[in-house]
């Protein structure tokens, strides 16, 4: 664990070193981000700004879920999402030989070695969204529903991440895994714009338990406002250990059925 | 002690025969035909602690599949492997430990990063304590020579300095086991020979095991007591390598550059394998090379000459046929 620590550490540090190499390069992310970000922001307000209620939530509701889906996008892109994405190419290319060889867990270290502060900003702003939708929606704060939505980010963290390295593991079977990505792009595009309160029926079944985006910004939204049950906490919980045990036993049934490329 | 250990390794692939045209493709959409690859065939292999062993063989001979297997990469379809008491594809920290890999075509360095940054990188890797760190990196940038280079961008050095940048980062915490595929893939004569130094060198002061795959036999001539000849994934010579020369390699190639444009003779037991203005290219048999060269060099004006070894296919081809 000590020792994975200060390989991520390093690693880190190594990228950061890697992204000042170009300096346009290192600014120009923080700058993209930020104006994705307002544009993503402007078109919410023109859909929710005209709708008084969604199934019991307000217009602080609606903020809260808006800038805690932004807030856990961002900090994928922080972290792993770079990472992640680059995982179907190492395995078409053979470059994953070099991680396979390697004493430090491969996951490990293709998670963390594409690490991106340019979304830093977004991480600042969708946390502002969601304290402005807190103050709008007049939610009584309690420490237990801080601390419920702050362990419910860093759950769906994990769960979005999850979801993509399962999607990506495909390509270890598959020559492509371009469609199943377009699957998920357009799953998230639709829960980002969506609160998973609005689903029902099979749509629920479809986007609380097998492409669980629709609960990724609804759970900490409904804790924060002091909404969600114990049993949908513990709906939480269970989703992301199933999804995480899945997403690790693909990745390792993967690497122990990978072919390589040719040389 | 033996380091490596094989028993009828098998490594078999299926892959899809698609037929030819539209028609084929749709076909296969609904009835797919494939057909069974066999890239490692009974494969026995022994190594001992310390030796240096020349793989050899043409393209597509299965060097590549059986390093990759040794190492963990991918895993065998049937038989028996074991390197340093471990089974490789179960991927254990403790084996990745202890042995380094390097391939020709796929590089471990970061291109807009310097050496020095890469080295670091790795010492967290392995877990490399600071002071034993600190000793190889000075120990191995010493006998390459290279201490004006650790400090700029990667992407700036030759291919002949960017792999000598590889072997250091691969030798970096003292593996018992090196295996390199195709190191001297594209490089110049002089970078070449200062690579084939070096690994003696690691070879003979460091005790490392060497399993080199090369394509080039001045590799395999110069650095490996013994080779061992693969040929569509089976063995077909494990033994010394001098008797393999001895024994197989029959022939020799001269280039000749002629200060001015020549008819020259061609000695009745050589084979013309290029002929210009200036310049010939003969296939000469080995016993006679020096002959040869002798008479050329005292019948015409000479501007250059080169003798290679004959190439890798031909050799291979030959001890084919004799088993």
């Amino acid at each position: 664990m000590k020792h994975n620590l200060k390989f991520i550490s390093e690693l880190i540090k190594f990228r950061l070193s890697h992204i000042m190499t170009f300096r346009l390069g290192f600014f120009a992310p923080f700058f993209i981000n930020t104006s994705y970000f307002l544009v993503q922001l402007f078109a919410f307000e023109a859909i929710y700004g005209h709708v008084d209620s969604i199934r019991g939530w307000g217009h602080g509701e609606i903020l809260i879920f808006i800038g805690t889906f932004s807030l856990i996008d961002a900090l994928n892109m922080t972290i792993c999402f770079f990472g992640v994405i680059s995982i179907p190419e190492k395995i078409q290319t053979g470059e994953l030989d070099l991680y396979l060889t390697k004493p430090v867990n491969p996951l490990l270290r293709i998670t963390f070695e594409k690490v991106d502060p340019g979304a830093i900003p977004l991480l600042i702003f969708s946390a502002c969204i969601a304290l402005y939708g807190v103050r709008e929606s007049g939610a009584n704060l309690s420490y237990a529903n801080i601390i419920g939505y702050l362990f419910l980010v860093l759950l769906m963290t994990i769960l979005y991440y999850d979801m993509e390295l399962l999607i990506r593991c495909f390509a270890f079977f598959v020559f492509s895994v371009d469609n199943l990505m377009k699957i998920e792009n357009t799953a998230v595009d639709l829960c980002l714009k969506i609160p998973g309160i609005a689903f029902y029926g099979i749509y629920k079944f479809v986007f609380y338990c097998v492409l669980p985006y629709g609960i990724i910004a609804t759970l900490p939204t409904q804790a924060v406002t002091g909404a969600l049950s114990a049993k949908g906490f513990l709906f939480g919980v269970a989703i992301v250990c199933i999804f995480t045990f899945f997403a690790l036993s693909f990745w390792t049934y993967g690497v122990h059925r990978y072919e390589s490329a040719s040389s | 002690m033996k380091i490596i250990e094989t028993e009828n390794l098998t490594k078999k692939y299926k892959r899809y025969k698609k037929q030819e045209g539209l028609a084929g493709s749709i076909k296969g959409l609904f009835h797919r035909k494939y057909e069974e690859k066999i890239a490692v065939d009974d494969f026995d292999i022994h190594v001992n602690e310390g030796e240096f062993v020349g793989l050899i063989g043409p393209n597509g001979a299965g060097k590549t599949t059986l390093v990759k297997m040794l190492t963990g990469i991918i895993a065998p379809t049937s038989g028996r492997i074991q390197v340093m008491g471990f089974y490789p594809n179960k991927l254990e920290k403790a084996f990745k430990q202890q042995y380094a890999v390097v391939m020709g075509q796929k590089s471990q360095l970061f291109f807009e990063l310097t050496t020095e940054d890469t080295l670091r990188l790795f010492k967290e890797i392995y877990g490399i304590p600071e002071d034993e760190y600190k000793r190889n990196k000075d120990f191995f940038v010493d006998l390459f020579q290279v201490q004006g280079l650790m400090n700029v961008q990667v992407r700036t050095l030759s291919l002949g300095e960017r792999m000598k940048m590889e072997l250091i980062v691969a030798l970096l915490h003292n593996p018992k086991i090196l295996f390199l595929d195709e190191p001297t893939i594209g490089l110049d004569a002089v970078a070449g020979k200062q690579i084939r130094t070096f690994l003696k060198d690691v070879n003979e002061s460091r005790g490392t095991t060497i399993l080199l795959t090369s394509h080039y036999m001045e590799d395999i001539k110069v650095l490996c007591k013994r080779s061992i000849v693969v040929n569509h994934g089976r063995k077909i010579y494990d033994g010394g390598t001098d008797m393999l020369f001895e024994n197989y390699q029959k022939s020799k190639k001269m280039t000749i550059y002629f200060e001015h444009s020549v008819e020259p003779d061609v000695p009745d037991d050589c084979r013309v394998l290029e002929k210009a203005n200036d310049k010939l290219v003969l296939e000469i048999p080995k016993q006679n090379a020096e002959k040869v060269l002798e008479s050329y060099i005292g019948h015409y004006p000479i501007r250059d000459i080169g003798i290679e070894e004959e190439e890798i296919g031909s050799v291979v081809e030959r001890i084919y046929k004799e088993v």
